[in-house]
């Protein structure tokens, strides 16, 4: 599964992270398995100001995701 | 009506913006428009040379686009111009015009602080500061939420 991060995430995970999931889980599965993998990004995966995107659309923490699915996750964001 | 929404990643010219929103305007008895520019010293009294706004390939355009139609809606405005830049941004330079035409005064001036209140918070953008004493990122202040969130 591929996962982009961007903002601020993507400085502590890295911009891409190629992930071998064997089934399909939810967005918040997926936050609780990146933050063991990069403890210094929990307490950010764990704000709820940090959406998730799949296929150009946000999706709530409960949304399922195939094992080929990207995944997005944004970091707060901020304009003006 | 018109709403207008773009991301600009090279360049920002706030009369020219202005000048177009006039132009559309014709008719109406009233424009507002506010324009951001990236501070040369952050609040901490740090130098910043530049701000760096990244975007999302598809989302940041679209949320430009929902904000400035939900703007039009809501004080039934004439014309909405959004025009928020992405990229190096250099101190001194705009970062975001915002502008409402209206028949009267008050619609386009709810409708400016509405955008700008919902752009800081809302817009998909991941803004970082850069200068001598290194890179931070900037996400929106307490204060700036309980501003969008007056509007309920």
């Amino acid at each position: 599964m591929k996962i982009t991060f961007y903002g601020r995430l993507a400085d502590v995970v890295g911009r891409e992270l190629e992930l071998v999931v064997e089934e399909p889980c939810t967005i918040a599965r997926l936050r609780h398995r990146i933050a063991g993998t990069f403890p210094a990004a929990a307490s950010l995966l764990e704000d709820r100001r940090v959406r998730a995107c799949v296929m150009d659309e946000l999706v709530p923490d409960d949304h399922r995701v195939g094992v080929t699915d990207a995944v997005e996750f944004l970091a707060p964001v901020s304009g003006g | 009506m018109s709403i207008v929404a773009c991301l600009e990643g090279r360049s920002l010219d706030p009369g020219a913006e202005l000048g177009a929103l006039l132009e559309q305007a014709a008719g109406d008895g009233a424009v507002v428009s506010f324009v951001g520019i990236a501070r040369p010293v952050n609040e901490d009294g740090d130098q910043i040379e530049r701000l760096v706004l990244e975007h999302h390939p598809t989302l940041t355009k679209r949320s430009l686009e929902e904000i400035a139609n939900a703007a039009a809606q809501r004080f039934g405005i004439s014309h909405v111009r959004v025009v928020h830049r992405c990229g190096e941004i250099p101190a001194g330079d705009p970062i975001v015009f915002a502008g409402a035409a209206s028949s009267h005064r008050r619609a386009a001036f709810e409708a400016a602080d509405y955008l700008m209140d919902r752009l800081k918070t809302e817009a998909i953008l991941w803004k970082r500061e850069e200068g001598p004493a290194g890179s931070m990122w900037i996400e929106p202040a307490d204060a700036d939420y309980r501003e969008r969130d007056r509007w309920g």
